[in-house]
């Protein structure tokens, strides 16, 4: 029965159990080779799957801007600042969605936006599937606002079928100010990274963080976007006062125009650099230079035309002769530049000429030579050297800017008449190792350290005494032979009138969050004594005879109705005899209780003959005259009527300038031209005032140049045997005190050759 | 086989698979949850609702565990006598996809009936199980002739080329074609001729892809462009290679124990459709290598738990039956998890039970209810 059943029905045979047992097998060893290729994917490439998983995630994620902090002035103006501006994104995917959107988003972003329908239209069909393209750039928000709403559910203006455009928010630096204070400013780049001065020094501070909008799925998988919110970066609070670095700015300018294609084409000078700053704390007050640029469009070529030019290493490229000053930019030459060029001049234009060139500062190094001298002991004040016109030192002659001798000088009389001989007496007096070692106090061949981008490294610019020769010592006490900076010169200047103390010099005085919290207060840092208060006075007592005394070569600098002391300097340039000179003043005031110093240096002044401290010194004193007023110290001196004069017209500029000003808004155009005009009017008073001054004073000297004649033209007297031109005030022949060349055989001076030059970092 | 022959002693009682119900279960239950997790994405960003997909898929799966249990109870003998019904009804549907065919991606593969979305190709596989097992059964010893291996495979052969005309599904045509083939490996006695056809197979498609590899020729359709993809996904990163590539990624950086469940970050947009061929990988990058080797694992039981009961089957065309359900899903499981990992070129290819398809997953289980009918009448002598 059983078989007949199993006849019947057919079974399954054992054959086929053997094969189902073989397919089984199959299947098995397929899914054991599939488990290996899975464990083989993890095992060899699980890493780098893993990192490209996380990297495709931060596209779905985007970040929010920071704001970058605002740059300040002492009384609070706002020097830069950031503001927040969109892009208009089309996101073609999402208009796409329904054919009626179109329309309506089309019509709305070119009334809007004033965008081309067209262009539109063509990159839609073009690229239907694109969902990021950015239609407009950088636009304030007044400019979208009026999208904004269109776009907002729930306003009045709302429009559903406007569709795919959103706005993307971004930041640009702005400088309410355009070119003023811009070296001490710096800008930015386009990525937010601060390029030169206070922006760069402080870019971390400046900085915030950026924030984040992301994505994620909550419990009930909804997607929820979290926002984690943009810290917006530090405000900082600057020691400049606008007022004060405005009237710098406009002096120096002034002189640009007063001077620029005078002697050659080019601007007024190669560079014209001015200081001020507060003589009890080291803040700088006003810090400028000419040439400028603006700072919303620092790549301005205009700006550079005038300028000598650099070659890559940003050296100024030497003219054909050696009495060419430079070889100037002119519109053709920039047509000509390569873009690597032009990046090289524009490194030049933006350094900060205050704190990134170095150059021999000359006489102004004086007050530094007779305070050592003091300080150490080595002379007592008292002395009297006489001067001969020049000194034999180590088998060199070194002349006196007064070929013909000055006679009995006194130390202070040494100071007020600029006399090296005297200087060089002192130096002796002193020695190599005392000179090295005040120097090195005085920060001379150190940083300062000043918060700001660019600092000039002069380590190595100074002699040390192992490598000092006595004619070394000689030049040096009176400022040739080694270099320095603007910033070192004044800072050490202020310990030499403030008793003593040398302050780091700053430029920011406060970091305030941007909710306005103060984090943290720069207070001033005194880092040493350089000299005793009792030297400190006597320098005083000395550098007052500059503008004050009878003979002062620095009469030309005091303000009307003012007393101040200083100091002028001019300075040879390298190589020696090639007519060029750096020229300064500097400076302090009130006489009697030094408050403010101030440095002008006018690096080659466009003029025949540059050796004349003058071109400084009118700098500093209209810079001055109107800076001291504005400062409220009260006038200690009586005004002549010249004086008086010149008051009243400046006042009445003041005023027009300020009233068109208000009309005009912040740029007050005109009023600027009027302002120029006036004050080119007050410096030919004021040199008819100096003239005058002069034949006053005719009567009580005695130096052999006073009896020349005058040359009718330039007005300085002339050496009736050799021909060459005498500058009244200092006695000064013009080439006749050139310094022999024995300075160039010291390894440094070869180095100073490039410094001198303008060889900023 | 204790327990075997204590079935057959007690007659009246009938045999029921219950580690295969359990793995059934197990595998549709598991198949919903990960269904929910890949696709609650992209369905809140499409629907608004995450549980799209999921709602989608429960229904059908009631449905189909409802037909399960009515076809367990239904004697499998009665197939034999519907089988040509089956046949012919399942060629009609298909048929009917050429008028009333809704084209979705491009493709023309769903027909909607009362509302339903309904895949023909779906029911042309049971219905060419069907169909194989009674010619293979009637024909016995016949079917070594050159008429019998025609009246077996030119019907077959008919619809697996139309499935792949009509619905231009390639990998549908193959699944038939591969069906077939295991259906009759097991039920003819030599091995020579299927390894030589195994061979000539390989060789003609390793001689196409070497073919297609060297001739640079862009004028090619998308298949050959898969294949250069599968060669190289990240040389077509940006095209064909990019849902494969994407799979690797996903893949690769589950690790051993995976990111954990609902945490996978390629489910977000990264894989297109994730929930559809790809959720395998999705299944790894949560899971990890733990979690896709348990699946596996089930798979490799259910197959197992299928050879028993063909084994064991009463009769030869109840054990036809349940050989061409374990083909199918066989076939269908190693084709999926060989193309996730880029071991085969970029074909559509679902897993069964956890896939996303509701015509796919209420066919799955009808086969199911089959082999356990089949399992039912094991012992029972009549």
């Amino acid at each position: 029965m059983k078989q007949r059943r199993t006849a019947k029905k057919q079974k399954f045979t054992i054959g086929m159990k053997k094969k189902l047992l073989v397919l089984f097998t199959l299947v098995l060893v397929a899914f054991v080779g599939l488990g290996v290729r899975l464990i083989l994917i993890t095992k060899n490439n699980g890493e780098e799957y893993e990192r490209q998983v996380l990297s495709q995630q931060q596209y779905d994620s985007t970040s929010l801007p920071f704001r970058r902090g605002e740059i300040l002035d002492a009384n609070n103006t706002i020097l830069a600042y950031s503001e927040k501006v969109y892009n208009v994104v089309l996101d073609a995917k999402l208009l796409l969605r329904d054919e009626k959107y179109l329309d309506p988003t089309i019509k709305a972003l070119v009334t809007h936006f004033g965008l081309d329908a067209g262009d539109i239209r063509q990159y839609i069909s073009d690229h239907p599937s694109s969902q990021y393209y950015v239609l407009a750039k950088k636009l304030p928000y007044d400019q979208i606002s009026a999208f904004q709403e269109m776009i907002t559910p729930g306003s009045d203006s709302y429009d559903a079928n406007i569709q795919g455009v959103w706005f993307e928010s971004g930041y640009i630096r702005k400088y309410p100010n355009g070119s003023l204070a811009c070296d001490i400013i710096g800008f930015t780049s386009s990525d937010n990274s601060g390029m030169y001065g206070l922006e760069e020094y402080y870019n971390d501070t400046l900085s915030g963080t950026m924030g984040r909008e992301y994505g994620y799925l909550d419990e009930d998988s909804n997607l929820e976007r979290t926002t984690i919110p943009a810290t917006d970066g530090d405000n900082i609070v600057t020691t400049i006062d606008g007022n004060l670095q405005s009237i710098v700015e406009k002096h120096l300018k002034e002189f640009n125009d007063t001077y620029k294609n005078n002697a050659r084409f080019g601007n007024g000078a190669n560079n014209v650099g001015c200081v001020i700053m507060d003589v009890h704390s080291g803040e700088v007050l006003a810090m400028a230079s000419y040439p400028n640029f603006d700072l919303n469009n620092p790549r301005d070529a205009t700006s550079l035309i005038g300028m000598p030019a650099v070659d890559e290493k940003g050296n100024k490229i030497k003219g054909e002769s050696v009495m060419d000053s430079g070889v100037y930019i002119t519109e053709e030459m920039l047509e000509s530049f390569s873009d690597e060029q032009l990046y090289q001049n524009y490194n030049a234009l933006w350094k900060n000429f205050c704190i990134a060139d170095t150059y021999e500062p000359g006489s102004v190094a004086k007050p530094f030579t007779v305070a050592t001298g003091l300080e150490s002991g080595s002379i007592t004040g008292n002395e009297v050297y006489n001067c001969t016109g020049k000194l034999e030192v180590g088998g060199w002659p070194i002349k006196c800017h007064n070929v013909y001798g000055d006679g009995y000088v006194s130390v202070e009389r040494g100071i007020e008449i600029s006399c090296n001989v005297a200087m060089m007496y002192i130096a002796q007096a002193i020695g190599t190792n005392t000179f090295t070692k005040f120097q090195k106090d005085f920060g001379f061949g150190l940083k300062t350290n000043i918060d700001l981008a660019g600092e000039a490294r002069t380590e190595g610019l100074t002699y040390s005494a192992s490598n000092m020769t006595s004619a070394d010592l000689a030049t040096n006490s009176f400022g040739q032979g080694f270099n320095v900076d603007m910033i070192e010169m004044i800072t050490s200047f202020c310990s030499l009138i403030n008793g003593g103390y040398y302050y780091e010099p700053h430029v920011v005085k406060r970091i305030v969050s941007s909710s306005g919290s103060t984090i943290k207060t720069i207070e001033p840092r005194v880092l040493r004594q350089t000299v005793s208060a009792s030297t400190s006075e006597k320098i005083i007592q000395y550098c007052n005879q500059v503008v004050a005394g009878p003979e002062g070569t620095g009469k030309t600098a005091r303000p009307a109705g003012y007393m101040i002391g200083g100091k002028t300097g001019t300075a040879q340039t390298l190589p020696r005899k090639n007519g060029q000179y750096v020229v300064s003043f500097m400076g302090y005031a009130p006489a009697n209780d030094p408050q403010i110093a101030i440095y002008v240096v006018v690096d080659r002044p466009n003029v025949t003959y540059q050796p004349d401290a003058k071109y400084a010194t009118r700098i500093v004193r209209a810079v001055l005259t109107e800076a001291l007023p504005y400062l409220n110290y009260p006038m200690t001196e009586t005004l002549s009527e010249k004086e008086q004069q010149e008051l009243q017209q400046l006042r009445e500029q003041m005023v027009t300038t300020a009233t068109v000003e208000d009309v005009n808004g912040e740029e007050g155009q005109e009023g600027q031209a009027e302002g120029e005009e006036a004050t080119g009017e007050n410096a030919e008073g004021t040199e008819e005032a100096a003239a005058e001054e002069e034949k006053t004073n005719d009567g009580p000297r005695s130096s052999i140049w006073e009896t020349f004649d005058r040359d009718p033209s330039t007005g300085y007297y002339v050496d009736p045997s050799t021909g060459a031109l005498i500058i009244p005030d200092s006695g000064m022949v013009i080439g006749g005190d050139d310094l022999p060349d024995f300075g160039e055989g010291v390894p440094e001076s070869t180095d100073n050759t490039g410094t001198t030059e303008g060889n900023g970092p | 086989m204790d327990r075997l022959r204590a079935l057959r002693r007690e007659r009246g009682e009938s045999y029921i698979d219950y580690s295969m119900i359990f793995i059934i279960l197990f595998l549709l239950a598991f198949g919903l949850v990960m269904l929910y997790s890949t696709s609650s994405y992209e369905a809140n960003l499409d629907f608004e609702d995450s549980a799209y997909y999921f709602r989608h898929q429960l229904i059908p799966t009631l449905i189909g565990l409802g037909g399960m249990l009515v076809l367990s109870y239904f004697p499998y003998r009665f197939y034999k006598n519907l089988s040509l019904i089956i046949y012919f009804s399942a060629l009609g549907i298909l048929l009917a996809l050429i008028p009333f065919g809704k084209v979705i991606n491009g493709a023309k593969r769903w027909l909607i009936i009362a509302g339903f979305s309904v895949q023909p190709a779906e029911i042309c596989k049971i219905a060419v199980i069907i169909f194989s097992a009674t010619i293979i059964s009637k024909l016995q010893k016949n079917l070594l002739t050159p008429k019998g291996m025609a009246v077996a495979l030119v019907p077959t052969f008919l619809m697996a080329v139309l499935v792949y005309k009509i619905t231009e599904n390639l990998s549908s045509g193959i699944i038939i074609i591969g069906i077939v083939g295991l259906m009759l490996f097991i039920s003819t006695p030599n091995y020579k001729p299927y390894i030589i056809l195994a061979l000539g197979v390989l060789g003609f498609a390793a001689g196409l892809v070497y073919f297609i590899a060297n001739s640079a020729n862009s004028e090619m359709g998308f298949r050959s462009e898969r294949i250069l993809a599968w060669l190289d996904p990240t040389a077509h990163a940006s095209g064909k290679g990019f849902q494969t590539l994407q799979a690797l990624y996903a893949i690769g950086s589950g690790g051993v124990f995976g990111k954990g469940l609902g945490e996978s970050m390629q489910k977000m947009g990264f894989i297109p459709e994730a929930q559809n061929d790809m959720i395998f990988s999705i299944i790894c990058e949560e899971l990890g290598l733990f979690g896709a080797i348990a699946v596996m694992l089930m798979f490799l039981i259910l197959i197992w738990r299928l050879m028993v009961i063909a084994n064991n089957a009463p009769d030869m065309f109840g054990a036809l039956l349940v050989i061409g359900v374990m083909a199918h899903i066989s076939i269908q499981v190693i084709l999926n998890i060989a193309v996730v990992t880029n071991t085969l070129p970029n074909t559509g290819i679902t897993l069964p039970f956890i896939s996303y398809g509701g015509s796919a997953v209420i066919m799955q289980l009808a086969e199911m209810g089959i082999a356990l009918n089949v399992a039912r009448n094991i012992g029972r002598a009549d």
